[in-house]
């Protein structure tokens, strides 16, 4: 099924240079409602929502946050680090909705996996389920997301 | 047969009703001349309709804040519109507060120009101008951090108070098609007024940032516009507390170049917060302004100090270096820059040292 001109334009906006240096997409060469179909029958498979992904997400930033450019343990297992930079960022999903550009950097000590969020893929998540194309600095394939964040075993 | 003459036939009215079209939006757009009355007649500008108000007041050489070059993104460029604005659109409602939006603001970037309006624009962004700067001076100050010394074409100057910000437009690079317009504060004096000085961080993927520390060199010329802000030195206080974080240390420095030169009889303490020492920047000038005056003292703080960094001095969170030093601040005024995160919880550490909420002034990130 084709791509509709909606879906279209939020491409246009994820390509690099349109918001961000190098866009949301990396190299993933795949049309945006393709990216999204697919990440999203991966979390149906997991019996999750994007919300709860996103919501967990934000749980760890939140404690981030309380330590500013600190390192935080967070439920004896997680590393927190966040970090901001000067400036917003708008959602490519031209939703009016911007985010500070807040970086996540998080461990799963445990499992030895370490990962990086910012603010707007939390909301992009949420809101959108996109979790960025493949190749991208900040794409997190949503099953192994979820395993770091000890939503699933 | 039947299928194919359906095709054509509907094919050929769908060509007819868009020229039709393309041909009636040529002549019900051509809104003609219209007059933007700024306000109540202090000026009056004619414009050609179609426009919005942002780019029609840039052409006119007044230049409202905006950082995403009218995209409904940043949400600065803010402008009380009486008259002739149309309905408010649903690219500006997450940018306005209620308060606001009875009071007739609009984003001047979302508004166009049909034809008459009524505006009202703050007198002090009648001072901002436009500058072609050329690039003196590049400094590598950290590993993320550089500073740049843009000096203006002969005969031009620049008044600004200290603590204010520039706005630099980027050229299109690489796969960057568009310009970008991005704010930096400035980092030099007032008195230094042929040319301003700004210290950028690279912000990772950063369409701006990332234009100026891999594209921009020494000789070249960049579109500037300024001073905007309402960040700057309020004089009813005798003392200071001054904080940064990274790259805001920019307006800070200019805030104490010019109290200093100015000699002014001011207490000041200035917590500077790093990660580590490869973080610090600007060492020696606060040191020495540490050493040799008396009522200015300077407190750098790391976060996460490196092993190799053998620091000797503040650590940790900087609200609790904060909360050290400073124990009552009753009379003395506040002076922030850094993320949203400093500033908040710095915020929330100076309320409970009786100072006074209006007296913390604050630059966030954002």
């Amino acid at each position: 099924m084709k791509q509709s001109p909606g879906l279209k334009r939020i491409q246009e906006n994820m390509q690099p240079g349109a918001f961000t240096a190098h866009g949301f997409l990396g190299d993933d060469d795949r049309a945006l409602k393709d990216i999204l179909r697919q990440d999203n029958v991966v979390v149906e498979k997991l019996n999750l929502s994007h919300a709860q992904i996103a919501g967990r997400m934000q749980y760890f930033t939140d404690h981030g946050k309380e330590t500013l450019d600190i390192p935080v343990t967070v439920d004896d297992d997680y590393e927190v680090l966040v970090d901001d930079h000067r400036g917003e960022i708008p959602c490519p999903f031209a939703d009016n909705q911007k985010a500070i550009k807040t970086n996540t950097k998080f461990t799963n000590r445990k499992l030895g996996i370490t990962m990086y969020w910012s603010d707007l893929n939390i909301h992009m998540i949420r809101y959108h389920g996109f979790y960025e194309g493949k190749g991208s600095f900040f794409r997190n394939d949503p099953d192994v997301l979820a395993k770091a964040l000890g939503l699933i075993d | 047969m039947e299928i194919l003459l359906t095709i054509i036939s509907i094919t050929g009215i769908s060509t007819v009703l868009a020229v039709l079209i393309i041909i009636a939006e040529k002549f019900l757009n051509n809104y003609g001349e219209c007059e933007i009355d700024i306000n109540e007649g202090d000026r009056s500008l004619k414009v050609e309709g179609g426009s919005s108000l942002l780019s029609s007041l840039a052409a006119n050489k007044i230049f409202i804040p905006s950082a995403c070059g009218g995209k409904a993104t940043c949400g600065l460029c803010k402008v009380k519109v009486m008259e002739g604005a149309g309905p408010l659109l649903p690219t500006e409602e997450p940018y306005l507060t209620p308060e606001e939006r009875k009071d007739g603001v609009r984003l001047s970037c979302q508004v166009k120009v049909k034809g008459n309006l009524r505006v009202y624009i703050p007198e002090e962004l009648f001072n901002i101008s436009e500058y072609i700067a050329t690039v003196t001076e590049i400094n590598d100050m950290t590993h993320d951090i550089k500073e740049y010394r843009l000096e203006f074409k002969e005969g031009e100057e620049i008044k600004f108070k200290a603590g204010q910000y520039m706005q630099i437009e980027t050229k299109p690079y690489e796969k960057v098609r568009e310009k970008a317009i991005r704010a930096y504060s400035i980092s030099s004096a007032p008195s230094d007024n042929k040319a301003v000085e700004l210290i950028i961080r690279r912000v990772p993927g950063g369409v701006c940032t990332t234009y100026m520390h891999d594209y921009v060199k020494v000789g070249d010329e960049v579109r500037i516009t300024g001073p905007y802000g309402d960040f700057y030195m309020r004089d009813d206080s005798d003392e200071y507390v001054l904080m940064a974080g990274g790259s805001g240390l920019a307006p800070i420095k200019s805030l104490v170049m010019d109290i200093m030169e100015k000699g002014l009889d001011k207490k000041m303490i200035f917590i500077f917060g790093a990660v580590s020492k490869k973080d610090l920047y600007y060492e020696d000038f606060f040191r020495k302004l540490d050493e040799e005056n008396e009522k200015f003292t300077y407190v750098p703080c790391l976060s996460r100090p490196e092993p190799d960094d053998k620091w000797e001095g503040e650590t940790g969170l900087v609200t609790e270096v904060l909360g050290k030093y400073v124990k009552s601040g009753e009379g003395m005024h506040a002076y922030l820059c850094g993320s949203p995160g400093m500033i908040n919880a710095c915020v929330d550490v100076l309320v409970t040292t009786d100072f006074s909420e209006e007296k913390i002034y604050y630059d966030k990130f954002s």
